[in-house]
C-alpha cells in the first residue's frame, strides 16, 4: 500500500480535526457546531457511498455506465445552478442545457483528441471536474443575468424604446454577467501553482505519481475547466437572454426575489462549497 | 375639428393584467393623429400602462391596439418603436457623453445634426462634449427627449415629462411637444398638470380606477395649441 494513502483508522483519527472545528464553533458561540457535525457526517457518508458505487461502475458498467453517471451529475448540477437563478424564466432547462453542452463539448473534445482514455475510471473523475466547473459558471452567469435584468430594467427598456432589438439592448448586461462568471476561472488559471496546488495534481502526487507527470494532468485539467466554464457561461447567457425577452423584444416581468429566498437556495449550503 | 382628424391609435376593449393585478379594464378610445392628446388621472389608474401599450412595451391580455387601423402585432415591432418614441418619466441616460447619447437614438449622427437636436430642446450646442454624469435633472430629461427625436419618430409618447422639472425646463419640453405637432407629428402625453394639458393638449383622456372615464368626444379641453 502507498504509505501516503490513509488507512480507515487514519480516516477515523482525522475526526479529531472535525472535533477541533466543532470546539472552536462552540467556544466562540457561532451556533455552527451542529451544522459542522452534520456536514462532516454527510461528507463521510456521501463519499463512502460514492466510492462503493464507483467501484461497481469501474468493474462492471463500462463506458456506457460512465456516461450515465455523468448524465446524472449534469442533471443535479443543472438543478443546483437553476436554484441559484431563482426567478429567471425557464431557469432549470436553461441551466441544465448549459451544463450539459459545456460538459459534452469539453469531455468530447478530450476523448476525440485522445487526451484522456475512454475508460470509466478516467471519464468519471474528469467529467465530474468539468460538470462542477460548468455548473459554477452557469450559476454565476444566470444569477448575475437575473439581477441585471431586474435592476437595469429602465436602462434596457430605454434602449428598446429606441428600436434596438433585445440582444442589443441587453448586450452590456450580458457581457457584465459573462465577465463576472469567467473571472474566477481565468484568475485560477493564471495563478495555478503559484498560490495553490490544485486538486488533481495534489491527488496524483499523494498517490505517488511523479510531479512532472502530475503537472501534465493538471495542465489539461486547467485548460478543460477554462473551456467548460466559458462554454457553459456563454450558452447559459444566450439561452437566458431568450428566456428573459419575448418575441416582441419585451423584457418579461421578473418576480421579486428576496434575500431570504436567495439564502434558501444553495448559497451558503454544502452545494456552494463544492463550487470552486 | 378634433372629430374629423384621422385616427392614430385605436384601443378596443383593452384589458391588461400583471401577476393577478388589473392594470387596465376594458379601455376603448381613439387617439387622433396630428395633435397632442393628454392622459390624466390619479396615480395607479393605468396611465403609464396605456402609454406602454402604444409602442408594445406592454401587451394587452384582451382587446387590441391598432395604429392607423392595423393591429400592432401585425407591424414590425422594432420599426414601430422607432416610429413611436417613448420618453420615460425618469430620465435614463445610456452613455458617457452627450453626443454619444444622441447617437444612441440615431447612429451616424454628425455634430451639426446633434447640435440641432440640442437646440430643439433648448440646450446649448456647447453641451455636446459634456459628460452625461454632470447633467441636471432638467437637462437630462431634455437630452432624453432629444435622443428620442434623433430617430425622427412620427409619434412622441411622453410619460410625465415635466413632473420633476423647474418651470423653465417644463416650458421648454412643452415647446418641443408643440413644435413636434406643428411639424405634423402626434404627441400622447401623461400629465398631472391641468395648466399644462390646457396649454398643449387638444383632447384629454381621463383614466380612473383603470377605466377610461372621458373619451375624446368628451374632452375637457378643446383648445388649439398656441
Amino acid at each position: 500500500m502507498n504509505p501516503a494513502v490513509p488507512t480507515w483508522a487514519g480516516v477515523a483519527a482525522s475526526l479529531a480535526l472535525v472535533a477541533l472545528a466543532v470546539a472552536i464553533a462552540w467556544r466562540q458561540r457561532l451556533r455552527l457546531a451542529r451544522e459542522i457535525t452534520i456536514a462532516a457526517a454527510r461528507a463521510g457518508a456521501q463519499l463512502t457511498a460514492v466510492g462503493a458505487v464507483l467501484l461497481v461502475v469501474f468493474a462492471r458498467a463500462g463506458l456506457a455506465g460512465a456516461f450515465g453517471w455523468l448524465a446524472v451529475m449534469v442533471l443535479i448540477a443543472g438543478q443546483v445552478a437553476a436554484r441559484r437563478a431563482r426567478g429567471l424564466p425557464r431557469a432549470l432547462p436553461v441551466a441544465t442545457a448549459a451544463v450539459a453542452a459545456g460538459t459534452a463539448a469539453t469531455v468530447g473534445t478530450l476523448l476525440a483528441l485522445g487526451v484522456i482514455g475512454p475508460q470509466p475510471r478516467v471519464v468519471i473523475p474528469v467529467g465530474g471536474m468539468v460538470v462542477s466547473g460548468a455548473m459554477a459558471a452557469a450559476a454565476v452567469t444566470l444569477t448575475r443575468l437575473r439581477e441585471e435584468a431586474a435592476a437595469a430594467r429602465p436602462l434596457i427598456e430605454a434602449r428598446l424604446c429606441l428600436g434596438m432589438p433585445a440582444a442589443q439592448a441587453f448586450a452590456p448586461h450580458l457581457h457584465a454577467a459573462l465577465r463576472t462568471a469567467l473571472i474566477p476561472s481565468v484568475d485560477s488559471t493564471k495563478t495555478v501553482g503559484l498560490i495553490s496546488l490544485p486538486g488533481a495534481m495534489t491527488g496524483l502526487i499523494l498517490a505517488g505519481v511523479s510531479p512532472l507527470t502530475a503537472i501534465r494532468y493538471q495542465i489539461v485539467v486547467m485548460y478543460m475547466l477554462l473551456a467548460a466554464a466559458a462554454l457553459a457561461a456563454l450558452i447559459a447567457a444566450r439561452l437566458a437572454q431568450h428566456a428573459l425577452f419575448d418575441d416582441a423584444h419585451r423584457l418579461r416581468p421578473l418576480p421579486v426575489v428576496t434575500s431570504a429566498e436567495r439564502q434558501a437556495g444553495p448559497g451558503g449550503t454544502n452545494e456552494s462549497r463544492r463550487l470552486p | 375639428m378634433a372629430q374629423s382628424a384621422p385616427t392614430l391609435f385605436t384601443l378596443d376593449r383593452v384589458t391588461v393584467r400583471r401577476g393577478g393585478t388589473l392594470l387596465l379594464d376594458e379601455v376603448s378610445c381613439h387617439i387622433p393623429a396630428g395633435s397632442c392628446t393628454a392622459v390624466t388621472g390619479p396615480s395607479g389608474a393605468g396611465k403609464t400602462t396605456l402609454l406602454r401599450l402604444l409602442n408594445r412595451l406592454e401587451e394587452p391580455d384582451r382587446g387590441r391596439v391598432c395604429l392607423h387601423g392595423r393591429p400592432l402585432p401585425d407591424l414590425d415591432v422594432l420599426a414601430l418603436r422607432r416610429r413611436v418614441a417613448l420618453v420615460a418619466q425618469a430620465p435614463v441616460l445610456l452613455t458617457g457623453d452627450v453626443l454619444d447619447e444622441l447617437r444612441a437614438g440615431q447612429p451616424g449622427l454628425d455634430r451639426a445634426q446633434a447640435a440641432g437636436l440640442l437646440d430643439q430642446v433648448s440646450l446649448p450646442a456647447a453641451m455636446l462634449t459634456r459628460p452625461t454624469a454632470g447633467l441636471s435633472g432638467g437637462e437630462a430629461q431634455r437630452l432624453c427627449l432629444a435622443r428620442a427625436l434623433a430617430a425622427r419618430p412620427q409619434v412622441l409618447l411622453l410619460d410625465e415629462p415635466t413632473s420633476a422639472l423647474d418651470a423653465a425646463s417644463a416650458r421648454a419640453v412643452e415647446q418641443v411637444a408643440g413644435s413636434f405637432v406643428a411639424d405634423g407629428g402626434s404627441v400622447v402625453l401623461i400629465s398631472h398638470d391641468p395648466g399644462q394639458t390646457s396649454r398643449i393638449a387638444r383632447q384629454v383622456l381621463v383614466l380612473r380606477a383603470r377605466q377610461l372615464t372621458a373619451s375624446p368626444a368628451q374632452t375637457t379641453s378643446h383648445r388649439e395649441r398656441p
